[in-house]
């Protein structure tokens, strides 16, 4: 069966002065239709990268990405714009920006702009959105701009899934303050990937974040390990005859 | 009563000395057969624990011994011809478990087989100490998939404490994770100077 996402041998390097640093090395591995896929690291690690290359945003040097089998690379970005805004979301706490004065159930409406709906339709789908991730009817006529950090991050879950993607790419969900609202986010996410079918794949500087992943991936100095794969095997020395004789067997 | 709590603190030494506590947490709650009592303790502990049932058993003799619980064979719920051992408080659980929970453990030696092979390793064991890095950071991947994620609501005491007991969890393995990446990046570094 072909995996949903794949990244074979990824690589990425940024400028840094007069050097280069390798924020990505040889990354491979693959994402399948409702699975939920954690990758922990720290600041730094790469993560980021990783997420906006999976998302199309960003190229990378080497290697191929694809997402339902074909590679990322060979389509055009306009293409790659399309795939992002219909199959794919990404939800970046750091992306929070709504026009001045926007409403939050217009701030979500407005993400389904390329899909042919009327501005009512657009707002219904909107609202429905939003009561699923526990936004409700009062506070969507508010100013987007006027939320909490709590409420702005199950908003821009609510504008994530409003196109009903199939694959959800989360960079750092464990912005929140109160842990019991980032539990409570984490739970959120996990009720969404299983009733949508969809897959998911979180990034997180906090191991708690990825609770309930099929797949656990940590990053570090641009290599990804994976608990997909098979530990190395190292064979024990075998014992010489003298010490056999000497254990008597 | 006070007396039989210090005559009982045997109980308390030990490397089971900790879930010997916590399964007399489990008997207070509510009695229970052996594999009810395991499957419990598994529930709050979590699977990293890996408790084994058969070492259940035998902390549940342990605890029979020192008059903490007692175990006494009654027909089963669903069929009364047959029985099974049900395992209940005495009149010292309850100060017991209290004077566990007062009582300063001792903290357990952080003894990692992987940390006394990196203090004598030799030049010529770095990348075998790599190798054993990065399996260390993919078991304690392993583990992190192995904890049951929290619920939805923590309105019960318990529902608390068990998500405080998840956290450690994962920070402790979050904390693990750190150390085998940076050392591994130490390593590589060393390896990649000595290589220039």
């Amino acid at each position: 069966m072909t995996p949903l996402l794949s990244f074979a041998n990824v690589g990425k390097c940024f400028p840094d002065g007069g050097r280069e640093i390798t924020v990505l090395d040889g990354v491979s591995f693959e994402v399948d239709a409702g699975v939920f896929v954690g990758l922990y690291g720290p600041r730094r690690s790469g993560k980021s990268t990783l997420l906006r290359i999976a998302a199309g945003i960003e190229q990378p040097d080497t290697g191929t990405v694809r997402y339902d089998g074909r590679a990322l690379q060979d389509m055009t970005r306009s293409q790659r714009g399309r795939l992002l805004r219909h199959e794919l979301a990404f939800m970046a706490s750091g992306d929070w920006r709504p026009h001045p004065g926007e409403s939050v159930v217009d701030h979500v409406a407005m993400s389904l702009g390329s899909e042919g709906l009327t501005v009512r339709d657009a707002r219904r789908r909107a609202l429905g959105s939003l009561e699923r991730v526990g936004v409700t009817a009062t506070c969507a006529d508010e100013p987007a701009g006027s939320l909490s950090l709590a409420e702005r991050t199950l908003v821009m879950l609510a504008r994530a899934i409003v196109h009903e993607p199939r694959v959800l790419l989360v960079d750092e969900p464990a912005v929140m303050p109160s842990l019991s609202d980032r539990s409570r986010f984490y739970v959120l996410l996990r009720e969404l990937a299983g009733e949508r079918g969809m897959a998911l794949l979180v990034v997180s500087e906090e191991m708690g974040a990825l609770q309930g992943s099929g797949l656990m991936m940590s990053i570090s100095g641009g290599e990804v390990c994976t608990t997909a794969e098979q530990g190395i095997v190292v064979p024990l020395p075998r014992r010489s005859a003298r010490a056999a004789e000497r254990s008597g067997s | 009563m006070a007396e039989a709590i210090t005559n009982t603190r045997g109980w308390m030494r030990g490397a089971s000395a900790p879930l010997r506590g916590a399964l007399l947490g489990i008997v207070l709650e509510r009695p229970g057969h052996g594999g009810d009592l395991a499957s419990r303790l598994v529930a709050r502990l979590g699977a990293t624990w890996r408790i084994d049932t058969n070492d259940v058993y035998r902390l549940l003799d342990q605890l029979v011994a020192e008059d903490l619980v007692t175990a006494r064979e009654e027909p089963r719920r669903d069929n009364a011809r047959r029985t099974r051992v049900v395992y209940r408080p005495t009149d010292l659980t309850e100060g017991a478990m209290t004077a566990w929970m007062e009582t300063l453990l001792p903290r357990e030696p952080v003894r990692l087989g992987l940390h006394a092979k990196l203090a004598v390793a030799r030049d010529e064991d770095a990348y075998r100490l790599l190798a054993a890095l990065r399996d260390y950071e993919r078991e304690c991947l392993r583990l992190a998939q192995l904890v049951a994620p929290s619920a939805n609501e923590m309105r019960s005491w318990t529902a608390l404490v068990m998500d405080c007991t998840r956290d450690a969890v994962w920070r402790q393995l979050q904390a693990d994770v750190d150390w085998a990446t940076q050392t591994r990046q130490r390593i590589n570094e060393r390896i990649r100077a000595r290589e220039r």
